[in-house]
């Protein structure tokens, strides 16, 4: 395939010049006259690195491709004889190409990043946990300080290892309503039929229910991590992400 | 990262650790978290209904070592502190004392919300005798 483009409407800035030849490199990241690797800062987002819309749902397949491609093109190994500039660029690019990767792929990480770059500087107010959850979290916290305090007989692991599994099945269900929600968003991004105004006012409402969710996850988190570590397994088998 | 000495002392020896029952008289409990991180912070006071000054304070806190020195600190000064006075702690006040970093403040903050909520909780069952005597009576 061939390099993704940037998208149309992004203005020219000093950016868009070769650091190299100056020439107008116009968002391709080699230069079209000196073929000089370019910065990563002519990306704007994740998004744009692998010229992808900024929705919710992604082609995975696609931005698998698109990774890979970035990734043999970027590679440091490519760079040993060239000149130090270029070196240290597609090191950065490199880094960034990876990182973007990483976040995009993963559905939730995906989500917390499109909330921050929505959000910007004007960050929305912190969502407030509901109150029984947090009790809830507060009682097996408090069961779990017990259960550490005595040796772990089999009749407590058991307990312990069925309250994980429900939490568990909860946290799961709470990333199937943030996959909801983010069709909702995408579906809104798409869009034009509502007034401008409507628009707003649900955008904001998508965004605070996607915090929310992530809220409540966040959560239910901590307290599966923790009753992990009490069965003494490596809890990082229990925090990863499902991946799509 | 590097805790302060102060983080470490509450961390290693926290103060107040515990919990009144809720219903008891003159018991205020605040309970809150932090969405960030998935702590979850539960603090209590216990003021004498006649004077309105704090003479005890608990907290339990399921978090990192900042969160749970915050909120010892937190149950230490509220001890002695009227109701107003008490209302009048800052998170900035828990940052400089336990010198925390940018990336813990969030963990002041929650103290400071568990004190409010803790406040709000005793002001709206225990605020003014009379006012709670004239409520149970109607």
């Amino acid at each position: 395939m061939t390099e993704a483009k940037r998208g149309e409407g992004v203005t020219r800035s000093a950016r868009d010049l070769c650091w190299n030849c100056q020439s107008e490199v116009g968002g391709e990241y080699f230069c079209p006259q000196c073929v000089k690797v370019q910065p990563a800062s002519v990306w704007s987002d994740y998004f744009d690195v692998f010229g992808l819309p900024r929705k919710l749902g992604l082609d995975l397949e696609e931005l698998q491709r698109r990774f890979y491609d970035w990734s043999r093109k970027f590679h440091p190994d490519l760079f040993q004889r060239a000149t130090p500039e270029e070196q240290a660029i597609s090191l950065e690019n490199s880094a960034l190409v990876n990182t973007a990767y990483r976040t995009l792929r993963d559905p939730i990480a995906r989500v917390e990043y499109l909330i921050g770059l929505e959000e910007g500087a004007v960050k929305g107010i912190p969502p407030k946990a509901p109150l029984d959850l947090l009790e809830e979290m507060l009682l097996v916290q408090e069961a779990l300080e017990g259960a550490k305090a005595s040796a772990l007989d089999a009749q407590t692991q058991k307990r312990l290892t069925d309250e994980r599994a429900r939490l568990a099945e909860r946290r799961r269900a709470e990333e199937e309503r943030l996959l909801d929600v983010s069709r909702e968003w995408d579906a809104l991004v798409e869009g034009s039929s509502a007034a401008s105004r409507d628009r707003d006012d649900l955008r904001r409402k998508l965004l605070d229910r996607m915090k929310g969710i992530l809220a409540v996850r966040a959560y239910l988190t901590t307290v599966i991590n923790d009753l992990s570590d009490a069965l003494g397994e490596d809890s990082q088998t229990h925090v990863s992400h499902r991946r799509h | 990262m590097a805790y302060s000495d102060k983080v470490i002392d509450h961390y290693n020896n926290p103060r107040n650790v515990g919990s009144f029952p809720k219903e008891a008289p003159g018991v205020g409990t605040g309970l809150v978290g932090a969405p960030e991180c998935g702590d979850v912070m539960k603090l209590q006071i216990k003021v004498n209904v006649d004077t309105g000054v704090i003479e005890d304070a608990r907290f339990k806190t399921f978090g990192c070592g900042s969160a749970i020195a915050s909120s010892s600190l937190a149950t230490e000064w509220l001890k002695g502190k009227s109701v107003d006075e008490a209302a009048k702690i800052k998170n900035t006040d828990i940052v400089n004392e336990l010198k925390l970093p940018p990336v813990k403040i969030h963990c002041s903050v929650l103290a400071e919300d568990a004190i409010k909520a803790a406040l709000a909780d005793y002001r709206g069952k225990w605020g003014k005798k009379e006012a709670a005597a004239g409520a149970a009576a109607s």
